[in-house]
């Protein structure tokens, strides 16, 4: 076996990895919160990618630089979505709660078709092509930006789960709804906030996307379903969990090109998510739930 | 007297009963009267087009209705089918969401809303289910595009192919191959073949390299490699190929990953004398010569392609660009022509009866189409016997869309190929 394509691998599954985790850390704080899967976490992804697809060709802005309007712009859309459905649906058993998700999921797909129609969308940027080299290995500089800022945020958005007001009242909501309420907590306005910073983490994954792969309306569902095995595998609400998840998968997809073809890439992938639910279903990281 | 005059001026309910029994028999008349009128314009003829308009393969879906609708209404604008009194054409839409299973259940519906005709379906595993569904349905079934050599191997009676087979792609690749390194008095040593894994890359890759192999060009295939439609990303799989050393590159893709490859290839900076598809979309398309500007450059592809010198296409390309802003590809080009053949085969027919139109379509020899290659004429087995490919590179133009030449067959060349080409990374 070649070391050197080994070694290239390892540090490609690792980037990719870290992308894998942001759009996952946002899904597992969703549920962690609210109990509901969002099966509209891919499609947020790609309006998020379209956002910053918008202001690189109108305005010229690079996606880096453009993230935080493209993540506003997904937390607006999030507290939305909790505030007129998620809302309404969080006592209803868990199979019609899926349905109203997927079909966001579907609106937001159709949505984007009718906006940019669908061709693949894939512009240059600034740092798109740049890379560097690392003994025989070639590292892609915009996977390592996606990769650093991916760490940046999980670990920003843990501590302000864990240090803030607003960041305690939401996990006092997740804790228990009734007792948080009983406090004095509007949990329907924490709930918003909750949904909107997780879908604001998906939003930023997007931007950071951008210069990686050419966006169309389609892409989103692949993404859900990744970050679906993503929080499965590092434990269902748990953010750190969701990035170590998100890492795990990277490299093992990666390096499973070694020895088969990359059409089995899915089945390496679910392969993994069946072994974890078998020896721990709870996650590797689950607890509680 | 006062209540006479009064009965005079208000309608009675007598009076009431008259209007309105006369407004009756008047809307009768009208009922009865005017669908006679009406008939001197015959019914519109329904042709059901069964494309992939959602799903990853959405961007070619679109570009396939939108060349077939342009050549239902270059029919209708000339007239519609005189034989069938001026019959206009009407293009039913179905969209497979580029999965057979719906491109069956679509072409279904189309057949119960009335299509007397299918035409379809770009991805071959529908072409499959929708040939299969035409059987059994006794409707005729022109595939304008799809490749799979099997659709047209089960025996189907009402199955047609404009398009060539894999096979045809293969043998033509091959040679083409052949034909450049000859020229460029080059000899590479090593080949890479990437494929996508959908029915048409599986069939196209491995088509291509069981012949390519056969064909002792001297250039040794020395790894294949195979990944998912839609994939996002093929850092591993570029690592793949650098590792393997290649000299030439034959990628089969969809657009998407074609532009995923092209950057990735740049990004591990993988030398290279040149990229040659065997026959694969996703090198040719508008956006994607776009998008990847410089790095489309110099790309090779073995395709259909439209005559540059063919009036029909001419006309019909001038229409397209002004509607769409993009310009007709192998795709579209062969989109309008299926319609084209459609209508020939319906104007000779003079009647919508199934098997009439399949008689037609046996006896098709249709010149005035805007593709590469001679008139369309069909096998026993429903291919089309004179169906050819051309070899196309994307040359550096100001503008993009102007882009995509063809540079062999000579007698149809465009431009002078180039090649080897610059490496990705060198082109300023």
């Amino acid at each position: 076996m070649n070391l050197a394509l080994a070694l290239q691998l390892l540090i490609q599954g690792i980037l990719l990895g870290g992308i894998y985790g942001l759009t996952a850390v946002g899904l597992s704080l969703i549920f962690g919160v609210m109990g509901v899967i969002n099966f509209a976490h891919g499609q947020m992804m790609v309006i998020g990618m379209y956002i910053s697809y918008w202001i690189l060709v109108l305005v010229g802005l690079d996606p880096y630089l453009s993230l935080p309007l493209a993540a506003g712009a997904i937390f607006i859309l999030g507290y939305v979505i909790q505030s007129t459905v998620v809302n309404r649906i969080l006592d209803f058993p868990e199979a019609m709660q899926v349905l109203p998700l997927v079909a966001m999921g579907l609106i937001l797909e159709n949505l984007a078709l009718l906006f940019w129609g669908p061709d693949h969308r894939s512009p240059s940027t600034a740092l798109g092509l740049a890379t560097f080299t690392l003994g025989t290995a070639t590292v892609d500089v915009s996977r390592l930006i996606a990769f650093s800022l991916a760490i940046a945020f999980t670990v920003a958005l843990f501590l302000f789960l864990k240090k803030s007001a607003i960041g305690k009242r939401i996990r006092a909501a997740a804790d228990n709804r009734l007792g948080a309420q009983l406090v004095g907590i509007k949990v329907n306005r924490i709930n918003n906030i909750a949904f909107g910073l997780g879908a604001a983490t998906t939003g930023a994954a997007g931007a950071l996307l951008l210069p990686l792969m050419p966006v169309s309306p389609h892409l989103g569902h692949d993404f859900t379903t990744t970050a679906f095995v993503v929080v499965i595998l590092g434990g269902m609400g748990n953010l750190l969990g969701a990035l170590v998840g998100g890492l795990i998968l990277g490299v093992t997809e990666s390096l499973a090109t070694l020895l088969l073809p990359a059409t089995l890439k899915q089945v390496v992938s679910f392969g993994l998510l069946v072994v974890i639910m078998l020896i721990r279903p709870q996650g590797l990281f689950g607890g509680r739930r | 007297m006062g209540q006479k005059k009064s009965e005079g001026k208000e309608v009675s309910r007598r009076a009431f009963l008259k209007t309105c029994g006369a407004a009756g028999l008047g809307a009768m008349a009208i009922s009865f009267g005017v669908p006679t009128l009406l008939k001197a314009q015959p019914k519109p003829i329904k042709i059901g087009s069964i494309q992939p308009a959602t799903g990853p393969l959405a961007v070619i879906g679109q570009g396939q209705r939108r060349g077939n609708q342009m050549a239902v209404d270059f029919i209708n604008a000339k007239g519609g089918i005189k034989s069938l009194g001026g019959a206009k054409l009407e293009l039913v839409l179905g969209d497979s969401e580029t999965k057979s299973e719906v491109g069956r259940s679509e072409a279904d519906r189309l057949i119960k809303e009335g299509a007397v005709v299918l035409v379809g379906a770009f991805e071959s595993g529908t072409g499959m289910a929708v040939a299969t569904l035409a059987e059994q349905r006794g409707l005729p079934f022109l595939v304008d595009v799809a490749t799979l050599d099997d659709i047209t191997q089960k025996g189907y009676k009402y199955t047609f192919r404009i398009f060539p087979t894999s096979t045809a792609f293969a043998q033509r690749g091959t040679d083409f191959i052949k034909e450049i390194m000859a020229a460029k008095k080059l000899s590479p040593k090593r080949a890479v073949v990437t494929y996508v894994g959908d029915a048409f890359g599986k069939t196209q890759g491995g088509f291509f390299i069981k012949h390519f192999k056969a064909a002792n060009t001297g250039i040794e295939i020395v790894e294949e490699i195979s990944y998912p439609l839609g994939i996002p990303d093929l850092s591993g799989e570029v690592a793949k190929i650098k590792a393997a050393k290649p000299d030439l590159l034959f990628p089969i893709c969809r657009p998407g990953d074609s532009m995923i490859l092209t950057r990735e290839l740049y990004k591990q900076r993988v030398e290279l004398l040149g990229i040659i598809s065997p026959g694969s979309p996703g090198w040719y398309e508008p956006s994607v010569v776009r998008d990847l500007d410089k790095l489309a450059l110099y790309v090779m592809d073995n395709v259909p392609w439209i005559n540059p010198a063919s009036p029909v296409y001419q006309e019909a390309n001038k229409l397209f660009e002004q509607k769409y802003k993009a310009y007709l590809d192998t795709n579209t080009g062969w989109a309008y022509t299926g319609v084209l053949v459609i209508a020939d085969a319906l104007e000779r027919a003079a009647s919508i009866d199934p098997d009439k139109i399949v008689a037609a379509f046996k006896a098709t020899n249709f010149k005035d189409h805007p593709m590469v290659g001679d008139a369309v004429q069909f096998a026993p087995n429903g291919d089309n016997k004179n169906a050819t490919t051309a070899m196309v590179q994307v040359l550096p133009e100001a503008d993009p869309l102007k882009r995509v030449k063809v540079v062999l067959p000579q007698k149809f060349a465009q431009a002078k190929l180039v090649f080897p080409a610059p490496q990705l990374w060198d082109r300023g």
